[in-house]
């Protein structure tokens, strides 16, 4: 699960926040997704065993990035998957589709380091600058 | 950025109105936690809520206040009914996250000599940590839809509790008006098989020891005396009110722009309360509170079977009766005097307890004479308290005061603190045994994490807003 770009985790007093930078917008929601899944499972591997299709959509750029990344933590809570790879097939202002891989969780191989109640709106940053894309989020633990 | 901030007297601070605000803001904290609090942006937030329009009086946080999303943790706000809002983020994730006390006719004593098979039951019958659920406990959708319409009746309809049990919850563990069918499907399944579980974070179930009562008649009322086993439990609406609240935002952000409320955080999003968005809302949350209240229920039958199990005793003997429920995380409707006139207005709490005055209709009979019970918890190494509700609660804060500790050290910094230690080794020496389903939480939990419990409610007696009946010492830490 990788895109070019790069994220960090923030400290908050009683939650987290997650930085993400990337070259462009589309590899900004690919580090993210990566960053998130690391602020789940750590730094966990996990194979690309079964596909899910995703689609979200959100009243513009930023709060897409808050319902993708819902979406997600949906993904790994309800449907238990470990996620392996992404790959975005369209990405409007408002609209993501995409395909997510990974591997049913298996509590013998894979931990929850983290457990995200929801990712926020509050601070929500996603724009673009001279030097690429950022953007930043706080996740609810 | 800066905050103007003037002190009023020792426990009270103003942050004056300016720009967008439309009222001040009041925080309740001694001189040592503002000092602490301006390094973080929790004050900026206050400011924010006082921002939103139709407020009523100030913009308040409880000296547990830090940073929150939105709104920030031990934040009060009240609405007008015609011109204020409701917003999600002033109710927060964990929608009715709340605390339970129970008392016992045991003494510390008595359980001192089974504590490891007691927490080692409570650890087995009540599921806690990281997507825990009970195996024999699977509701359908339809039967969930039930839970959040009936709350913790429903728990004692199918023989979790007793009767009794409810005449001594917040709403009597029901918010009336709660409508299942504007709960997604999704939240109902986030939610189905959480029932009954304690989460994870700083969710707990605590066996303690009554170590101090400062008010003996109160004690008494609440069934209270020295070296008594008590035992808390705190935990929410799980995934089912995550959920809610998320769908809530995404209808808010929308409201918003369409009602034209200008935002100073995303999070703040509302409608006005006269909006369908808000009635939606409203009706959505009750039934996640309800869920919660259920939630709360289960696991107090659950402790009930545990001590029966261990200490070989039936219910007569234990006498593990419900003392009180509150919910810390809620909006609710209530009617307040403002400036010699009675008005309706809907009260947010995000992370502040309900703190009703003696004699108020709303506190159950058998504590009329003193005040509805405030129940506090502190970290797992110190301290809860027992608090009742004042008159000046009422006059001041919409009825409201503290919720807990408030954390000092974020997660990662308290995990940094904890290297290299061995918490629970530690703990155990001082007499408190943990049983925990993950190592980080109890890292993430360490007491250092948190203020010192002991001076919130002091902050809060001396402040008028709530009285200290008794402090409890935590002899089992259940955690997530």
């Amino acid at each position: 699960m990788s895109g070019r770009g790069h994220f960090r985790l923030l400290a908050h007093t009683a939650d987290i926040g997650l930085e993400v930078r990337a070259p462009s917008r589309q590899e900004l929601f690919v580090v993210a997704a990566a960053g998130f899944r690391n602020l789940i499972f750590g730094e966990v591997s996990a194979a690309e065993v079964v596909r899910r299709q995703v689609r979200v959509e959100a009243g513009n750029g930023p709060e897409l990035l808050v319902a993708w990344l819902n979406e997600i933590l949906c993904l790994c809570e309800l449907g238990r998957l470990v996620p392996a790879g992404v790959e975005i097939r369209e990405l409007t202002d408002q609209h993501l589709s995409a395909v997510i891989s990974g591997e049913p969780f298996d509590p013998a191989r894979h931990t929850v380091e983290r457990s995200a109640k929801a990712v926020t709106y509050h601070q929500l940053v996603v724009e673009e600058r001279r030097d690429g894309w950022y953007a930043r989020v706080y996740i609810d633990l | 950025m800066s905050i103007k901030v003037q002190q009023i007297d020792a426990c009270r601070w103003r942050i004056p109105r300016e720009g967008a605000m439309r009222t001040d803001g009041l925080i309740f904290a001694s001189a040592a936690m503002m000092a602490e609090l301006r390094r973080e942006q929790a004050l900026e937030q206050v400011r924010n809520v006082a921002t939103l329009p139709g407020i009523v009086g100030p913009a308040m946080a409880m000296p547990d206040i830090h940073w929150g999303y939105g709104f920030p943790i031990g934040g009060v706000a009240a609405f007008d009914a015609d011109e204020g809002v409701v917003s999600p983020g002033g109710v927060g994730y964990d929608i009715n996250c709340g605390v339970r006390l129970l008392r016992s006719g045991l003494t510390a004593a008595e359980v001192r000599p089974v504590l490891e098979r007691l927490a080692d039951a409570l650890f087995h019958n009540v599921p806690s940590g990281v997507g825990s659920r009970r195996r024999d406990l699977k509701l359908s959708l339809a039967e969930t839809r039930k839970v959040l319409r009936q709350g913790a009746a429903w728990a004692v309809k199918q023989g979790f509790g007793e009767g009794a049990d409810l005449d001594h919850i917040e709403a009597g563990g029901t918010l009336p008006d709660a409508d299942p069918e504007l709960v997604s499907e999704r939240a109902l399944e986030r939610g189905h098989d959480q029932l009954g579980t304690l989460g994870s974070g700083n969710h707990f179930l605590e066996i303690q020891q009554v170590e101090q009562i400062f008010d003996e008649t109160a004690a008494q009322a609440l069934g209270l005396f020295a070296g008594q086993v008590t035992v808390s439990i705190h935990t929410g609406s799980r995934g089912l009110g995550y959920q809610v609240c998320d769908d809530s935002l995404r209808t808010m952000l929308k409201a918003s722009q369409k009602y034209g409320i200008a935002l100073a955080d995303r999070q703040l999003c509302c409608a006005p309360l006269a909006s369908p968005e808000a009635r939606d809302y409203l009706a959505a949350m009750a039934g996640a509170a309800n869920f919660a209240f259920a939630n709360r229920q289960l696991i107090t039958a659950w402790v009930r079977e545990s001590f029966e199990q261990v200490l070989g005793k039936g219910p007569g003997d234990l006498r593990l009766e419900v003392i009180y429920d509150v919910c810390h995380n809620i909006a609710k409707w209530e009617t307040h005097e403002v400036a010699g006139q009675r008005r309706r207005l809907c009260v947010h709490r995000k992370g502040a307890t309900r703190a009703f005055p003696p004699g108020h209709p709303e506190t159950p009979a058998a504590y009329r004479a003193i005040g509805q019970p405030v129940l506090i918890p502190g970290d797992m190494g110190r301290y809860s308290y027992v608090l009742i509700g004042t008159a000046g609660a009422m006059h001041e804060t919409f009825g409201s005061t503290c919720h807990g500790a408030g954390r000092v050290l974020s997660r990662h910094a308290a995990m940094k603190q904890a290297r290299g230690h061995d918490v629970v080794g530690e703990l155990a020496r001082k007499g408190i045994l943990i049983r925990a389903a993950g190592r980080a939480t109890v890292a993430e939990e360490i007491p250092e994490a948190y203020k010192d419990v002991a001076e919130v409610v002091e902050v809060v007696e001396q402040a008028g807003l709530s009285r200290i009946v008794a402090r409890l010492r935590p002899m089992a830490v259940i955690k997530g």
